[in-house]
């Protein structure tokens, strides 16, 4: 990932390595001039000479003053791609990962992913700006000392080499220990995190102890972390020292035996402590930190954004495979003249693995729009209890259905089942015949209870699933019932802004666009709930004149009155029927409906 | 002195002897680094003197005598000193911070939920992590800092000791340098704005879009969506070359201005040298001591570091401020839980007294800022009353130990913050165990048989784990995190469980369940409801009735309700139609 973004555009290189090398100009030139103005210029008493080179240094420095803000800005030319390169890939993966099973949001790390990005921009530079720099003063240096005086190479060289052979072997146990103390600190910041977060919590349960022994844990780990860090930057410090100041020591040591004059030897000894040293700190200090940084927040963001390469997802192919196998024949005879029966609970089909499914949508549309659910099955993990078990189901061209029974027990999963966002561990969901998974999604429409609207105007929020002519869409706000809100927004070209609506509100949209879609079948997931009663009915009853298919996972139990059949749940047992045969025979939906009866409406 | 500065002072004592490592080592460093440029020059001087007719050819033997040896020594020094003060700083700074972390985090806990209302969660987390860091790190930056200044101001004497012209021209040098630092800034916070703010628009679409997550999955929407949440990168990418831009502008001068101040020194001294008056050696000082001196701006960004730590360490003891809770010793003597409270007042509560009977199931009603959560509160000493005493089964709560207290009580909440590192952790975390309830099979047996009581297990058997879920992949809805609080509260009370409004998000079916629970398995318990739901009160054996904080009534519910319009007032206005109910049906 990084090495494409510094090697995709060649002629952005190139510009850079042009620029350098005006910037590293002084770096070949200082020793050099230095030298000459002493020798030839001040001590010869030819202080004029001694002025230009002189002043062809000052000259070198100001060439390369242009060419490091040059440099500056080519850097910035690779850097900003690559921001943005990662920027699309956080974004890409938190939306690919919130949309796809188990629907993780992802929300609460948007503001750490945006800064790690920025991090990884800053770090990428910061690299690339001290590679570059270091190897072309190297170069400079070397030839500027040919020019000065080739015998004092050997002098400066080879301790400056072992140095930096040095450093570079320490770099890995440098890399792991700085991502030791990353890691260590950010789960430092966790634990505190929650402690803070939960300490009412805390102090209820009595559990401070615990709790600090935890927290303690971690902060003594990261102690650890930061002082194995200090050991191994205190040996780096010892690798610069000795390429930095060991040539020093020999050209002073053995300069003059080679002949040298004084200001020969005042030229070398500019070329190492002007050029080489501060080019070596900074590759030591851009290598060492940045390049770790660069490392660590480039994983991290990987992390976020699993991987947007298409070759790399074929883990996920088996279970969608997998997924339509008949589903092994149970016993139980339907409980009531219909196509339901309830699944024995004792005896649970072996499930498979958590299925999960990519997030690409299908392509069939099929020609007719009859539900139809053959033994499923479904469990979040392997060690999980199936949601659904064993559930047949089958609804006609015009059904309209509620789904009722107590909260988190299946029925926003069943929802999802039929869509086709999750696929069941075992038998087999059509519409139409085609299996759910394959069905494009403009064939079905589903309007969970977070409605979403977006910033844009409402025609815009309105035809989000397909587009419309205005009269359909005035059309659609009158039948639904959100006239009302419609007008006080301003009309179909008004600006919406989803934070100053209410949820009925949001919600109200929401079932405005589901209305206008062109999909035969219709599953309103608690779709309704943050909608009045009254709202709610005449919502309803616009989607069951629509025509088509209708499924209601119930909010208020006044949506199982208004369907022709109803779905009770509660767990694995699953009953359907009417309203009266329900009230006949399951004394659960007469409890249900019995807490609804209007003597405790009042406290609702 | 002031709170910050001591505290500075005490992290300072507890960075062990490393301290007085990095301050050796950072005071020996900088004056070596002073004296090498002198040496060095020293030596030149020496070797033009006498070097190239003493041998003319190849090195002698004695090469590493003189003054070679003393740049040897010097030099070897300077490494030595480097690489120690390296070492000393982390290490230093990595002990005084932990030690002031550690300080911190028991100081917090022992302050309890008093610390989260004065100090809001984030922020807390901000004093109690970074600010710390920041603190623990004072000692290296005043170190460090003074260290700094020993070779620059250093320098700048020793330039004028040896030549006063040069030292002049880098002075005024300096001045530049500055004015240019300060144009930095003006030019650059306009585009940072700029910069952030589309940074933070982008962020903000992705969060909205991230809320219509399963519309977008159903759609099959998610590539238009990427592209509108992307939308603003172009402009991301203007400001951000614009950043840059400014960036290398100020790169230049700076990156200009200390070499050409060098040159300004070279020429200077150069012409001195040329007069007599300076020596190579000497003007290779001089180059060197300028270019140390430049670096004053640098030493000048210690102070400012310092006054970092400084400001963090003033936030850090701003938490001190809140005051432990203390706990006696005593032990309760055998009871069945009977809550007395004597004259209580403070928190919204004035002149309250009551007795709840041992067993009891008592309802909590009143509107909202009634009092209903500090009575709930003070049930479990989760606060201290201003006046007055609450005693269970006798014992004024003040004088019980703490775990004789929270193995008595346990309180459920409105919204519960689950912690642990799974469900099943997360409901423990009550329990007398000293390790995790979920490591041992009576652990987890209490768990599982809260969770059932609680109506939680059916759904946390369902999640991908089990009870083994990390709460990190467990994403649940608000009743369901209810239900989890629940569960935590029932294994964890022996005798009074408090309940303050902790079935509002649940179905009424699972509320209904809940309650059986409660009147059934949990009924040796004192029961302690706060509601706003009339069914609840219904079932009480007694409701206590707050109204601004008095207590107003204490009856059975039919009575309350039959003589009292306020009080049938309390369950019509409190509930709006649309109450955070999970679901109807």
């Amino acid at each position: 990932m990084i090495w494409r973004a510094v090697t995709r555009e060649p002629r952005r290189l190139a510009r850079l390595a042009g620029w350098s090398l005006a910037e590293t100009l002084p770096s070949f030139l200082i020793g050099h001039a230095i030298a000459r103005a002493i020798e030839d210029g001040f001590a010869a008493g030819r202080p004029v000479t001694g002025l230009v080179w002189l002043g062809l240094l000052g000259g070198a420095w100001l060439v390369a003053a242009v060419g490091a803000r040059q440099s500056v800005l080519a850097v910035a030319a690779i850097a900003e791609p690559f921001r943005d390169d990662l920027l699309s890939r956080v974004v890409g993966g938190t939306l690919r990962t919130a949309t796809t099973p188990p629907w993780r949001s992802g929300a609460e790390s948007v503001a750490r992913s945006t800064l790690q990005v920025e991090l990884a921009r800053d770090a990428f530079a910061a690299v690339i700006t001290v590679v570059r720099s270091f190897a072309f003063t190297v170069v400079s240096v070397v030839l500027g000392m040919v020019t000065l005086m080739p015998a004092m190479l050997p002098l400066v060289l080879p301790p400056f080499a072992a140095g930096l052979a040095l450093f570079l072997l320490s770099l890995p146990a440098m890399a792991r220990r700085q991502r030791a103390f990353l890691i260590a600190d950010e789960r430092l910041a966790e634990s505190v995190a929650s402690m803070a977060g939960g300490l009412r919590d805390i102090v209820a349960c009595g559990a401070e102890v615990r709790i600090a022994a935890e927290v303690g844990g971690r902060i003594a780990a990261q102690a650890d972390a930061a002082r194995a860090v200090a050991r191994v930057m205190a040996l780096r410090t010892v690798s610069l020292g000795v390429a930095g100041w060991l040539p020093v020591l020999l050209v002073l040591a053995y300069g003059p035996g080679l002949g040298a004059s004084a200001g020969a030897v005042v030229g070398t000894l500019a070329y190492v402590v002007q050029s080489l040293g501060p080019a070596l700190g900074g590759l030591v200090e851009g290598l060492g930190v940045s390049g770790v940084r660069l490392m660590a927040s480039v994983a991290r963001i990987r992390e976020t954004a699993p991987t947007q390469e298409p070759a790399q997802e074929p883990a996920q192919e088996p279970a969608r495979e997998t997924a339509p196998e008949p589903a092994p024949a149970h016993g139980a005879a339907p409980d009531l003249a219909s196509t339901a029966r309830s699944a024995p609970v004792q005896n649970p089909p072996a499930h498979r693995p958590a299925p999960t499914t990519g997030s690409a949508p299908g392509r069939v549309r099929p020609r007719a729009n009859r539900v139809e659910l053959r033994g499923v099955t479904f469990a979040y993990g392997p060690g999980a209890a199936p949601v659904v078990s064993g559930l047949d189901l089958s609804l006609p061209e015009d059904a309209h259905l509620a789904v009722v029974g107590p909260s988190g027990l299946g029925k926003s999963t069943l929802a999802a089942l039929v869509t086709g966002l999750l696929a069941p561990s075992s038998g087999e969901i059509t519409i139409g015949g085609v299996r759910a998974r394959d069905v494009a999604p403009a064939a079905r429409v589903l309007i969970p209870q977070e409605a979403y609207v977006f910033h844009g105007t409402l025609g815009e929020n309105l035809t989000y699933l397909a587009p419309a002519s205005p009269d359909a869409v005035w059309k659609a706000i009158d039948e639904v019932g959100m006239t009302e809100l419609a007008c006080r927004l301003g009309g179909r070209h008004a600006e919406v802004d989803p934070a100053a609506l209410s949820a009925g509100e949001r919600q109200l949209i929401a079932l405005t666009r589901a209305y206008l879609a062109p999909a035969r079948l219709v599953i309103l997931d608690e779709a309704t709930c943050h909608l009045d009663p009254a709202a709610e009915a005449r919502a309803e009853a616009a989607f069951a004149r629509r025509g088509g298919a209708l499924v209601v996972v119930a909010h208020r139990l006044t949506s199982a009155l208004r369907a022709r059949h109803v779905l009770l749940m509660d767990g694995t047992r699953v009953r359907l029927g009417t309203h009266d045969e329900l009230l006949a025979v399951s004394p659960l939906y007469r409890d249900l409906i019995g807490q609804w009866t209007p003597d405790v409406k009042q406290v609702s | 002195m002031e709170a910050a500065d001591r505290l500075v002072v005490r992290t300072i004592r507890h960075g062990g002897p490393w301290l007085l490592v990095l301050a050796v080592a950072s005071v020996g460093g900088s004056i070596l680094e002073l004296a090498l440029p002198y040496v060095v020059g020293r030596t030149v001087d020496a070797l033009v003197a006498g070097g190239p007719s003493a041998s003319p050819a190849g090195p002698v033997p004695g090469a590493f005598t003189g003054p070679v040896a003393g740049c040897a020594l010097v030099l070897a020094g300077v490494v030595v000193c480097d690489s120690l003060q390296v070492w000393a700083a982390g290490a230093s700074g990595a002990s005084a911070s932990a030690w002031l972390r550690r300080r911190l985090v028991a100081h917090v806990l022992g302050a309890g939920p008093a610390m989260t209302r004065r100090f809001p969660e984030g922020d807390l987390t901000t004093r109690l992590g970074m600010n710390a860091e920041e603190t623990g790190r004072a000692p290296e930056a005043i170190v460090t800092g003074a260290s700094l200044l020993v070779p620059t101001v250093g320098g700048l004497v020793a330039l004028v000791l040896i030549d006063p012209l040069p030292a002049v021209t880098l002075v005024a040098g300096l001045a530049l340098i500055v004015l240019v630092l300060r144009a930095f800034l003006r030019d650059t916070s306009a585009i940072v704005a700029a910069y952030q703010r589309v940074q933070g628009d982008i962020a903000a679409r992705l969060v909205a879009a991230l809320s219509g997550a399963r519309t977008i999955a159903a759609a099959g929407t998610a590539d238009a969506e990427i592209a509108r949440v992307l939308a603003p990168l172009p402009r991301l990418r203007v400001y951000g070359m614009g950043l840059w831009r400014a960036n290398a502008r100020a790169g230049v001068r700076t990156g200009v201005v200390v070499p050409l101040l060098e040159v300004a020194v070279l020429v200077v001294g150069g012409l001195r040298l040329a007069g007599g008056d300076l020596t190579v050696g000497e003007l290779y000082a001089t180059a060197r001591y300028a270019v140390l001196g430049a670096g004053l701006g640098s030493a000048l960004g210690y102070v400012g570091r310092l006054a970092r730590a400084r400001a963090a360490a003033g936030r850090v003891g701003e938490l001190s401020r809140e005051p432990r809770r203390a706990y006696g010793r005593r032990e309760l003597p055998p009871g069945p839980g009977r809550l007395e409270f004597r004259g209580v007042s403070g928190a919204g509560l004035h002149g309250v007294d009551v007795v709840i009977p041992g067993g009891a199931a008592i309802a909590v009603v009143g509107r909202s800022g009634s009092g209903k959560s500090a009575l709930a509160a003070l049930a479990g000493r989760l606060a201290d009353p201003a006046e007055g005493v609450v005693l269970l089964d006798g014992v004024p709560m003040p004088d019980l130990s703490r775990t004789a207290l929270r193995r008595a009580v346990g309180h459920a909440f409105d919204r519960p913050v689950l912690v642990g590192d799974t469900v099943g952790d997360a409901i423990g975390l009550g329990t007398p165990a000293p390790a995790r309830a979920s490591e041992t099979a009576s652990g987890r047996a209490v768990v599982a048989a809260a969770a059932r009581a609680a109506c939680a297990d059916a759904f946390v058997r369902r999640l991908p784990g089990g009870y083994a879920t990390p709460l990190a992949q467990a994403p649940m809805s608000g009743g369901e995190r209810q239900r989890i609080g629940l569960a935590r509260a029932f294994a964890q009370a022996a005798r009074v469980l408090v309940l303050d409004d902790a079935t509002s998000s649940l179905d009424t079916l699972t509320e209904r369940r809940v309650a059986a629970a409660l009147a059934g398995e949990l009924r040796g318990r004192t029961r302690i409801l706060t509601t706003h739901r009339a069914t609840t009160a219904a079932r009480a054996d007694a409701v206590l009735w707050l109204e601004d904080g008095r207590l107003r009534g204490y009856d059975r519910h039919e009575a309350l309700w039959a003589a009292h319009p306020g009080y049938r007032a309390v369950f019509r206005t409190d509930v709006p139609a649309e109450t955070a109910a999970e679901g109807w049906a």
